[in-house]
């Protein structure tokens, strides 16, 4: 059973995978779920989620406490699942990539969102 | 619909998964070197988009940011790369700078009161009252009978053309702005010091710094990319320390190596016996000192014994007992300033809002003079600045009452003479008294001695302290403001209402911290029927009479042009800085007297195109702002707060910024995002004060000065300390300032936001 449920993971894992190479731009129609909205994201988000916050939190984004906010919007009126490439080029001039002339897509491929290590780190 | 944490789990759980098998196995990371990024395509990339060189319109660091325009609007923000204050590098205010100049809360055309009612106006018609009104006032009552109130967010060009109306055509000195409120202490301390505002040093001081001495400063909070850049020096280099002297535990204090956390208001023993402890242990510079440094007791000059003897009382012990510190630790900093080589204080609005605020200026310039750690690499007594534009526009463009443009003062007489010449009046024009500072302009509106003021840029109804007592003589007042956004807390009770130009649908020039002038470019036409606050100053002008002398004030260059002339020669020396250079490079630091000249990274030393080699004779330094080229270190008595605490009012409240919002959200409270970050206002509490109080997060607690009261949310939080509450004062809805002192440094007449007595009740 529990052979069954990691493979299931990993099917469904590699399928979000492939989505968010291709359609890391367009998956942003999603909805952040109906929570408390006097809440920032942080309060909610370091008992909700408290790994994902953790990386977060331990991040270079969490050390200046650039919150969640920042790449996923305020949840509310503007929502992005997952950060966009354009979002972190806004910052990170510096580090900006023109993917047409790489072997990459994104800069997710390398960066993991919350942690910002790379990913073999 | 709700999320349990279960939900949450399972998405992180793919998403992680996801991330595991997605990219070791797929990518190798040597393939981002080859990742090229064409210099041409920054500027306008592939899709379409024309970056635009500008400056961040929010924090006095003066980061560059390119904004990004397709067909007529705005798409995006990055940070200039190529810009060496940031290199690339943005915080949060900054990122979200695009969606601010569509925002709905844009002014999109004039209003004009009737029936007290604010009703669409066409420009001619409200330019119309505005001259007639001001005309009126001013040859009924006077020309003190109006006043001009600006703002460090203005650009230079716009605060000169007010200037040159209000002070050399109407015939007022007042003529204010907000850096009344946040840097005049910093300036009251660089003119008395050292003979001239603003700092020695520069930005790339921070690079080669050894010790940062942060002295009321939430730096990570307010001044982020500098923050970065000093907690990137201590990264790449452990034996760097960092000494954090604040009342609050701050997110600064991520980087500290010790903290003194200091009972708000009392910090000036600390800084004396620091002072005391450099000179018992030798770690003065004993041939700087004979060169270039004077003593004085504030009235007369005194001698170095006298200063010694001065400085006997102030023992770490004394010290400690006074700001409730331990004496250890200052020792520890006194040693950590004494044998560090090199040195930067860097300090902001915890010393500057103050009664003591200049004295503390004083202060901590004496121990760099103490200690000859100025004018060299990594060395700097080092103002940080609260806005984009309190440097340029108000402190060297003069923008205050006693202030003309290029570093001069009304008072002196040859001072008028040069403007009043450059701006073609009689020298009789400009008086000689310096006008109403910001506070008493206020107080003047109430009391009806000033009856008409133009308010550009800023937002007094929720800015000023003790906010109730000046609310109505605002409203009563013929008020005009030109502003970007409405409804402000004041351009909701103004009489005419302006709709001006927002960054990026004008140029113009910011000078920030570091003397610093920079251009930002116009990439957009201004919304709606908006326009440049400097070509509606110059209309309101010539509907008053002077159009002769505001004519040719066509284009912003014109004004910049005609600014400059004005700083020729002087210790701010803009003259090689023509606008035609300012579009190409990143910004010059003055002085740069000449177009060939590259800018000057230290001031009064080699290297100064102004430094005197021959008066000099060998000597490091030369303070050529002062007669004798000697700066004055200061014996200052350790002057506590206006209110201190007592039994009625047992707690000090602080008030001041969080990193998401600026001011009084004007702007970044358009921005959903940044309002996340904070959603509603708050008042932090120490959690031993909140066990005592039967408070917890979330409690409503109302706080109550001898001004008025206030009811927020409480955040308990290892942050303030003990006895101390913090309240940041960004929310329209919830005015602070209805609880902050107005009473200011007689010096600088800045007023003391930093420091009130109080109590809190659970509400
Ligand atoms: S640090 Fe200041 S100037 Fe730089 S991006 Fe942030 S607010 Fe703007």
């Amino acid at each position: 059973m529990k052979k069954f449920y990691l493979a299931l993971l990993i099917i469904i894992a590699a399928v979000v995978v492939s989505y968010g190479f291709i359609g890391a731009q367009q998956s942003q129609g999603d909805k952040h779920p109906d929570v408390d909205w006097t809440l920032s994201c942080q309060e909610c988000h370091s008992e909700m989620t408290p790994e994902v916050y953790k990386d977060w939190e331990l991040s270079k984004h969490g050390d200046v406490d650039f919150g969640c906010y920042i790449c996923h919007g305020d949840g509310q009126e503007v929502f992005y699942p997952k950060g966009t490439d354009e979002r972190c080029g806004g910052c990170h001039a510096a580090q900006l990539v023109e993917f047409e002339k790489t072997k990459f897509n994104s800069c997710y491929d390398c960066h993991n969102g919350h942690t910002l290590k790379f990913h073999n780190e | 619909m709700s999320l349990s944490r279960r939900d949450f789990l399972r998405a992180s759980a793919l998403s992680a998964a996801a991330t595991t098998l997605g990219i070791g196995s797929i990518f190798g990371n040597e393939a981002f070197a080859k990742a090229k990024i064409d210099e041409a395509d920054f500027m306008q990339d592939s899709k379409g988009v024309q970056w635009h060189k500008s400056v961040c319109r929010f924090c006095g660091v003066g980061c560059g940011v390119m904004l990004g325009v397709k067909d007529g609007k705005p798409v995006g923000i990055r940070g200039d790369k190529e810009n060496t204050v940031n290199s690339g590098l943005l915080c949060v205010k900054a990122f979200y700078l695009h969606q601010m100049i569509t925002a709905k809360n844009r002014l999109l055309y004039p209003m004009i009161r009737k029936n007290g009612k604010l009703t669409r106006a066409t420009w001619e018609e409200a330019l119309d009252l505005v001259a007639s009104k001001f005309s009126e006032i001013r040859d009924k009552y006077g020309p003190d009978a109006l006043a001009f109130y600006g703002s460090g967010q203005a650009e230079t060009e716009e605060t000169y053309v007010a200037n040159k109306l209000f002070k050399g055509h109407i015939g007022t000195n007042n003529v204010e702005g907000n850096p009344r409120l946040c840097m005049a202490s910093a300036v009251g301390g660089y003119t008395t010091t050292f003979g001239a505002d603003e700092p020695i040093g520069t930005y790339d001081d921070i690079e080669k710094c050894d010790l940062f001495f942060i002295v009321g400063s939430n730096t990570a909070e307010a001044h982020p990319v500098l923050y970065d850049r000093i907690a990137r020096r201590k990264r790449q280099n452990p034996n760097v320390k960092i000494v954090i002297v604040d009342p609050r535990k701050t997110p600064t204090n991520k980087i500290a190596d010790l903290h003194l956390q200091v009972i708000p208001g009392y910090d000036l023993a600390i800084i004396h016996a620091i002072a005391k402890l450099i000179i018992d242990n030798g770690y003065t510079d004993e041939q700087f000192i004979k060169d270039s440094v004077n003593f004085s007791d504030g009235k007369n000059p005194i001698t170095y014994e006298d200063y010694k003897k001065f400085l006997e009382k102030y023992t770490p012990e004394y010290a400690a007992k006074q700001c409730g510190v331990n004496a250890d630790d200052i020792v520890k900093a006194a040693k950590l300033f004494g044998e560090t080589p090199r040195v930067m204080t860097m300090w902001c609005m915890g010393v500057n809002q103050r009664v003591a605020g200049v004295f503390l200026n004083n202060l901590i310039h004496n121990l760099h003079l103490l200690t000859g750690k100025l004018g060299k690499d990594g060395c700097d007594s080092f103002s940080l600045t609260g806005q984009p534009n309190a440097c340029g526009g108000v402190r060297e463009g003069g923008g205050l009452c006693h202030l003309l443009p290029g570093h001069r003062v009304v008072a002196n007489e040859q001072h008028r003479k040069e403007i009043a010449e450059l701006w073609n009046v009689p020298a009789e024009k400009i008086q000689p008294k310096p006008g109403k500072h910001t506070v008493a302009m206020f107080d003047a509106l109430g009391k009806g001695e000033i009856k008409g003021i133009y308010i550009l840029c800023t937002n007094p109804a929720q800015s000023i302290p003790n906010l109730n007592k000046y609310l109505k003589g605002m409203s009563d007042a013929f008020m005009v403001v030109a502003e970007s956004f409405h409804p402000t807390e004041t351009s909701q009770v103004a009489d005419v209402v302006l709709p001006a130009a927002f960054w990026g649908e004008k140029e113009g020039v910011y000078g920030c911290t570091e003397r610093r002038s920079q251009h930002m470019a116009q990439a957009l036409k201004p919304s709606g029927e908006a326009r440049w606050d400097g070509f509606i100053l110059a209309d309101i002008a010539k509907r008053m009479g002077y159009g002769n002398n505001f004519e040719h004030f066509t284009s912003v260059e014109a004004v910049w042009t005609e600014y400059i002339k004005s700083t020729k020669g002087k210790d701010m020396d803009l003259t090689g800085a023509t606008f035609a250079r300012l579009k190409k490079v990143r910004g010059l630091r003055w002085p740069v007297p000449s177009e060939d000249h590259p800018g000057t990274t230290h001031r009064f030393t080699d290297g100064d195109p102004y430094f005197p080699k021959d008066k000099a004779a060998g000597k490091r330094m030369y303070f050529y702002t002062k007669p004798d080229g000697r700066a004055t270190i200061f014996a200052r008595p350790d002057k506590g707060p206006e209110e201190p605490t007592s039994a009625e009012y047992p707690i000090a409240l602080t008030t001041g910024r969080i990193m998401e919002q600026w001011h009084t959200m004007t702007m970044t409270g358009q921005v959903p995002e940044l309002v996340r970050a904070a959603p509603n206002p708050y008042v932090e509490i120490n959690p031993e004060d909140a066990k005592e109080w039967g408070v917890k997060t979330r409690d409503k607690v109302r706080m109550v000065t001898k001004r008025g009261s206030l009811i927020v949310e409480a955040k308990v939080v290892d942050r303030p300390r003990k006895g101390t509450i913090f309240v940041p004062w960004h929310w329209p809805e919830s005015l602070t300032n209805i609880l902050t002192i107005d009473a200011v440094d007689p010096g600088s007449k800045e007023p003391e936001y930093k420091v009130a007595a109080c109590r809190v009740e659970k509400a």
